[in-house]
């Protein structure tokens, strides 16, 4: 299992730009490897490679239609990564939350003294 | 978002290493800028819900430094390391942001206060040396947010109810 780490961890897949490009690829739309090795300017067995990862770890869903197999994005991993990449703005809306009602008790502390 | 609105905040050269977060604050700016200068009152709100601030040293000045120890409810501490680069009262606070004395990944934020009739209009930009360095903090955040989303949700809630109730 030497490959636990990148397999199982999505932030780890998404750590390699390349397998963010094909992400980025696959917004429009589902596509056969094909097309995204030659968007991409790899090889055929380069880019599945990088597709296995992101299927592993529930980033890109595949599905076979007729004699090809069909990649496209799995929204139910990106969701832990929406949620995740908004951390540092929930970070801070959360401070700023409190900052307001530290605020509100100086100002009223301000206006009774 | 229409990208033929004028953007005149936005700075296309840092655009993909930067995050920007505004707030309005129903309080006169002199006194939302007097929460920024003081250790007593940062460590009264920084940190979502549930955070604690242990502060080693604070002298708020250019070139001072506020190192402290910021505990999560769940009793993990995250070491910070702070600089004032810049303090304009009441306008203008730029800050190094690091864990550590010349921590190579320290980010600056520049946090603007803008009176907005009776309110301020707090915007903070952070720049990040890289939109790696930027992603990175994105997710170390996110870290010491997940599993805080509820009571951060919780502390959003409480805020509002009790300025709601302030202001009626």
């Amino acid at each position: 299992m030497a490959r636990a780490a990148t397999t199982s961890d999505v932030f780890n897949a998404i750590a390699e730009p390349r397998r963010r490009e094909i992400l980025a690829l696959l917004r429009a739309g589902e596509r056969p490897v094909t097309e995204l090795a030659d968007a991409l300017g790899m090889t055929q067995p380069g880019a599945s490679k990088h597709l296995r990862v992101l299927r592993e770890v529930g980033l890109v869903r595949d599905r076979r239609e007729g004699k090809q197999r069909l990649y496209g994005l799995d929204a139910r991993g990106l969701r832990a990564v929406h949620e995740w990449t908004g951390g540092f703005e929930q970070f801070w809306n959360a401070s700023f939350d409190r900052l307001d009602a530290y605020v509100q008790d100086m100002k009223q502390e301000r206006q009774e003294g | 978002m229409d990208s033929t609105r004028p953007e005149t905040s936005s700075r296309a050269d840092t655009a993909d290493r930067e995050i920007v977060i505004s707030r309005v604050i129903d309080a006169p700016r002199e006194l939302v800028f007097e929460a920024f200068t003081d250790v007593r009152h940062l460590s009264q709100w920084w940190g979502p819900a549930g955070f604690t601030t242990t502060t080693r040293a604070f002298e708020f000045r250019v070139g001072g430094v506020w190192d402290f120890v910021m505990r999560g409810p769940d009793g993990t501490d995250y070491s910070e390391w702070i600089t004032w680069t810049e303090l304009v009262p009441p306008e203008r606070i730029a800050m190094l942001h690091g864990e550590y004395r010349d921590d190579p990944n320290a980010f600056e934020s520049v946090l603007t206060f803008a009176a907005d009739g009776a309110a301020t209009r707090i915007e903070m930009l952070t720049v990040f040396p890289t939109r790696e360095l930027r992603d990175e903090a994105i997710e170390k955040h996110g870290a010491i947010e997940a599993g805080q989303q509820t009571l951060g949700n919780l502390a959003a809630y409480v805020a509002e109810t009790r300025a709601g109730r302030r202001r009626s």
